[in-house]
């Protein structure tokens, strides 16, 4: 047995002279670090045994893949994206919008407008390519396509006439042979999510999810939340989406084993075909990512920059609050705590629109990321960037790329004053 | 690579009070932020650079002469290189892990199927095409296996022209990215050093505070602890498994390991005796404080490392020889008491 010693519980930190406060981000799942570890740390109230299966599902995320036969972590490829979970999820953090013989930290999807998809109501395939890109192949095995990434600048100003700058992205996708990918392909381009807290966004009963939609915008605020309705490969039925950018697996063990089998090459029961990795790898990796602590948020007093998040119209989609309902984890039920997500999909805009529908979300939606961590990403991943594909290097850049049912939002933030905006950002940066 | 990372920080005390509760301003000293970026990290960083431009040229050395004092000085100076780079897996933060620095030269396992496929083939072996190979046929431990062999067992006549070519455009790729390590902390926009030793100034969103830069110090020297007793030394040592085990071509498992129980001795001191650097350390906080803590860490450290040396050599084997067991399990142990110390009274007592 190993001194292991887990993260303290928030309820140490909260002795507070009685004052009223925010719920932990995590609920007690939180972790009380704010380092450049801060998303790798076990969830504290884990039992000793789920504590244990962390560990496992721990040095799973970490396995460096390799070709086989190898006498350990063999099979890569034969086409890939990376060879590790860690490899994209740097310290358990979002990946870096980058495309690099060496290994590639996003990806793209692509798809046909029309065809017969292989689970129901699933994006189309394309014939040779399937579902994914994969830039990389192991010796001797051309990769599909080599990709390409160029930014292209524009400038905005803010409401006071402060000049601002963003970036947009251009993928060049080329075959081997140098030929262009057919343009009628529908492609998407996205760097990896964070993947701690997961848990608790599992754990968010059908229920509130649904009654917090609202697809027809009947309260007229503007915004028309969907969920995503997709195919549960376990289950053999449909589920509410919960993971990927938008929405597109329903379970953590569903989008474990889709990222073995697309970005790594790594088949399992599920998805592939042969299992070179078992159920367990599978079921481990899922439980590791669902038992992360969320961190806690940095001290000092960012009132009202929560209270701009409010007024704005940020918290109409970034929902503040959610509850847990029962689940297999007991660390994960029953808790109260702040992802600042609603998980529903929404329509941000031609700006940011991948033009690529997944099951229900249509080209114009994207799932509504969790904000907690958020004021973390500069110490956990120096350089890292924002939005789905990275595009944004600021959190203000990416506020100012919302559009669509978000972009009255947008112009609250974009014609407030200096200082407004500022108080903004500083409540972000707690998070 | 990465560490397990369990350890949390007590006093870390991230006071929850978002309106109107009181915070200790926690820790104040500056000199010791800025020192460690500048006395403890650059330092590790440019003799890291420095001892990998030597393996190469030893490389070319052997390549220009497979003789056995060619590889025999090849090896050693693999294993110099290992110093340095074990010596800062206890600061494991910033552009490291994020422009993927670590992946790059010490990815484990090695991709030994596809490495021998490159090998056998007639693609040449130019800066690019070596620099674009994956990871796992590069770094490090591509580098180890190739002048040490399977089992410590290389001899240089056995070397090829073409696995010479392949062992020189590593190391060649080595320094390219060496170099790369240490001016992301001392060049660019921003350098990392500047980073690091303005914690707490206004802007700074990675440290928001000299507190913030502090438990950054400490959290990754607790992590190298947890990895080395938990992972590095458990994970093959449990399983009785010599595949699990890193750095087992060259037998240098127990130098690395007592090399990172180094790397958290000159963060915890603010020095490098290896690159001859000195700095203001935490030691010097704590003492002022509580200088009983201060001779305790530093003898707990020294039995880390004296245990850890004591274990029979080498590691792949001694896992699987049950007498050199207690000696594998009283290392474990005494990292595990420094770890303690770490999360436990050194955090307290520099905040």
């Amino acid at each position: 047995m190993t001194a292991r010693r887990a993260a303290l519980a928030l309820a140490t930190l909260a002795a507070c002279d009685g004052a009223p406060r925010a719920p932990a981000p995590g609920g007690d799942t939180t972790v009380a670090d704010r380092t450049s570890n801060a998303y790798s740390l076990p969830a504290p109230n884990l039992a000793p045994a789920e504590l244990d299966r962390h560990l496992a599902g721990d040095v799973g995320f970490d396995a460096t893949f390799v070709r086989g036969p190898a006498p350990i972590n063999p099979g890569l490829g034969p086409l890939y994206n990376h060879n590790a979970c860690a490899a994209c999820h740097g310290k358990d953090g979002r990946g870096l919008p980058m495309f690099a013989p060496t290994g590639s930290q996003a990806l793209v999807r692509v798809s046909l407008a029309d065809g017969t998809p292989e689970l129901p109501g699933a994006p189309v395939p394309v014939p040779g390519l399937g579902g994914q890109l994969q830039d990389h192949g192991v010796f001797g095995v051309p990769a599909e396509v080599a990709i390409e990434l160029a930014w292209t600048e524009r400038t905005g100003r803010y409401g006071d006439g402060t000049p601002y700058q963003l970036r947009a992205p251009t993928l060049a996708l080329r075959h081997p042979d140098g030929g262009a990918l057919d343009p009628a392909i529908l492609t998407s381009f996205r760097q990896a999510p964070a993947v701690f807290g997961l848990g608790l966004l599992e754990a968010i009963p059908d229920a509130a999810l649904e009654a917090a939609a609202d697809p027809a915008d009947r309260d007229g605020d503007g915004i028309s939340g969907r969920v995503n309705q997709v195919w549960d490969v376990d289950a053999g039925a449909v589920r509410i989406g919960r993971f990927g950018h938008k929405a597109g697996n329903p379970t953590l063990v569903q989008q474990a084993a889709a990222a073995y089998a697309n970005d790594m090459g790594v088949t399992s029961r599920r998805f592939g075909g042969d299992a070179e990795v078992d159920d367990a790898v599978v079921a481990a990796t899922a439980f590791y990512t669902a038992t992360l602590g969320v961190p806690a948020r940095a001290p000092g007093d960012v009132a009202a920059g929560e209270a701009r998040f409010d007024a704005f119209g940020c918290a109409a989609c970034h929902t503040p609050l959610q509850t847990s309902g029962p689940h297999p984890i007991a660390a994960l039920a029953e808790q109260t705590f702040a992802p600042y997500t609603d998980l529903l999909l929404h329509d941000l805009g031609p700006d940011l629109a991948d033009q690529r529908p997944e099951f229900q979300a249509d080209g114009r939606e994207w799932r509504t990321p969790p904000l907690w961590g958020l004021g973390l990403v500069a110490t956990v991943l120096p350089g890292a960037s924002y939005l789905h594909d990275g595009r944004a290097r600021t959190v203000a850049e990416a506020i100012l790329w919302h559009g669509g049912e978000a972009e009255a939002a947008r112009e609250r933030f974009r014609t407030a004053s200096a200082a407004e905006r500022a108080e903004l950002l500083r409540f972000l940066s707690a998070l | 690579m990465t560490a397990r990372l369990l350890a949390a920080l007590p006093a870390l005390a991230l006071a929850a009070c978002g309106d109107g509760g009181t915070t200790s301003p926690g820790f104040t000293d500056h000199q010791v932020i800025a020192d460690f970026a500048d006395r403890v990290v650059i330092p590790t960083y440019a003799l890291l650079d420095e001892r990998a431009a030597a393996l190469h040229d030893a490389a070319l050395a052997l390549r220009a002469a497979p003789t056995p004092a060619n590889l025999t000085a090849a090896q050693a100076a693999w294993v110099a290189t290992r110093v340095p780079w074990e010596q800062s897996e206890g600061f494991l933060f910033g552009p490291v892990s994020a422009q993927g620095f670590d992946p790059a030269m010490d990815s484990w396992p090695v991709d030994r199927t596809d490495l021998e496929a490159v090998i056998a083939s007639s693609d040449p072996l130019t800066a690019t095409y070596v620099r674009n190979l994956p990871e796992t046929q590069k770094g490090f431990h591509a580098i180890e296996y190739l002048v040490f062999g399977e089992a410590r067992d290389r001899v240089a006549t056995d070397l090829d022209a073409r696995e010479l070519e392949y062992l020189t455009g590593l190391t060649h790729e080595l320094t390219t990215v060496t170099a790369a390590l240490e001016a992301s902390w001392t060049t660019g926009a921003p350098a990392y050093r500047d980073v690091f030793a303005t914690a707490g100034a206004a802007g700074n969103t990675a440290y928001p505070s000299l507190d913030a830069a502090a438990q950054e110090i400490l959290v990754g020297m607790s992590g190298i602890c947890d990895e080395v007793a938990n992972g590095k030394i458990a994970d093959p040592y449990d399983a009785h498994d010599p595949n699990l085990v890193e750095s087992q071509y060259s037998y240098n498992s127990i130098l690395d390991f007592a090399d990172n129980l180094r790397s958290v001795e000159n963060a915890y001191t603010g020095d490098v005796p290896a690159a001859g650097s000195t700095g203001r350390g935490l030691d010097e906080v704590v003492r002022a404080i509580d200088p009983a803590l201060d001779a305790r860490f530093r003898a707990e450290l020294a039995d880390a490392i004296a245990k850890i040396q004591a274990i029979p050599d080498p590691f792949r084997d001694a896992i699987t020889t049950p007498a050199a067991y207690p000696a594998i399990e009283a290392a474990q142990a005494a990292i595990r008491t420094v770890q303690t110390t770490i999360d436990g009274d050194l955090t307290a007592s520099v905040r």
